[in-house]
């Protein structure tokens, strides 16, 4: 941001209504500036007061949601957990776009048909034990601290759109489908692990990604897709000694952690 | 389009892979010419030593070292938990190509100079 603080800020954004445009086009919309104006407020400001129709998506304004991912600046991001001062460039502007890759629906609002088919795919629930346990699953430490990370994934969206094998194709399971797949077959609670392993082995899983990197980059939450990707690969090509690792785990799943 | 170190050394993989295919494919016909005999083999080795080919052959070298140094540096990824250093690993593997094609792209033209 430059010494003397603009009071202004040039805001471009993608516009595209199927209904009249044939194709998406930049418009340029001029918004007030605070230290502590977010991306999600300048387009806030702009469809009460400046263009009634934009369209976008946002629900929880606390980065919890997974609503307002956007391209912003070519980079894949919240739009409600960023300052809008830290975007702009030297002359006081900011390029917005829909997530690449997806259809568009409305100016900012896209169709996440395939991601959530994707999700759905992966059976992104957890699969219990017949021996439910009376009181409670007990997990030491370490073995939260595997899937920690990846149970904080709120499903925004930015690591599938900044794909580039999603950009070639929507039959790829998708980085965030991925890490859930990943979080459930690491879960000693899942009774699952083999089947789902040899659901991922196939064509369109783990073996699928290009290693470069764009989910961890884009991921608003610090995740680390790729690392989980790799991690299936590797479990995938023992999927019997996890499923055996796995049944005798789940019979001191009732105990406490320091017997077992 | 999603632009990043990763996504560049996407590109340049594939690219290199496709061009060391497409070169496989001349090398059978160049060697395969040895069937119609020894005058056609040396007329078709005569042209593929002319100098345009031999400038031709650094940027081979160059495909070879980079598909190679990038396919070394997708292993160490496969193998070892590196993703924290994954921009740094590109631009080694980036560097270290760059080292061995200058290093052989020399001796090509130091060849093609004072032995042509």
């Amino acid at each position: 941001m430059p010494d003397s603080q603009p009071t202004t800020a040039t805001v471009r954004i993608q516009r595209f209504n199927p209904d009249n445009d044939k194709k998406p086009y930049m418009q340029d919309f001029t918004v007030p500036l605070t230290a502590d104006t977010t991306i999600l407020d300048a387009l806030h400001t702009i469809k009460a007061e400046l263009d009634g129709s934009l369209t976008f998506s946002r629900s929880c304004r606390h980065a919890i949601c997974g609503s307002c991912a956007m391209n912003v600046n070519g980079r894949n991001l919240l739009v409600c957990k960023t300052p809008l001062t830290r975007v702009l460039d030297g002359k006081g502007r900011v390029a917005i776009k829909p997530l690449s890759y997806l259809p568009i629906i409305k100016d900012l609002v896209v169709d996440r048909t395939s991601f959530w088919a994707q999700y759905e795919r992966v059976k992104p629930w957890l699969i219990p034990p017949d021996n439910m346990p009376e009181k409670e699953f007990r997990i030491s430490p370490e073995e939260v601290e595997a899937i920690h990370n990846a149970e904080t994934c709120i499903m925004c969206g930015a690591c599938y759109s900044s794909c580039q094998v999603i950009a070639m194709t929507k039959e790829y399971i998708g980085p965030h489908a991925l890490l859930k797949a990943f979080l459930r077959v690491l879960d000693p609670r899942d009774a699952a692990p083999g089947e789902r392993l040899a659901d991922l082995s196939g064509e369109d899983g783990p073996y699928r990604c290009h290693t470069i990197f764009n989910c961890i980059d884009a991921c608003p939450k610090n995740l680390n897709p790729t690392q989980a990707i790799e991690t299936l690969r590797k479990l995938a090509q023992k999927r019997l000694a996890v499923e055996e690792a796995r049944v005798e785990r789940q019979k001191t799943l009732a105990l406490p952690v320091s017997k077992t | 389009m999603y632009k990043s170190t990763g996504f560049i050394s996407f590109v340049l993989r594939r690219f290199t892979g496709m061009a060391l295919v497409l070169y496989l494919f001349m090398h059978i016909l160049v060697i395969g010419s040895a069937t119609q005999g020894a005058a056609a083999f040396d007329a078709t080795l005569a042209v593929v030593q002319s100098p345009p080919f031999k400038i031709m052959e650094i940027a081979l070298l160059a495909a070879v070292a980079y598909h190679a140094f990038d396919g070394v540096r997708l292993l160490i990824v496969h193998y070892f938990n590196v993703i924290d250093y994954r921009k740094s690993m590109f631009y080694a593997a980036f560097a270290v190509a760059a080292f061995f094609t200058a290093v052989g792209g020399l001796l090509i033209l130091q060849a093609l100079l004072y032995h042509a």
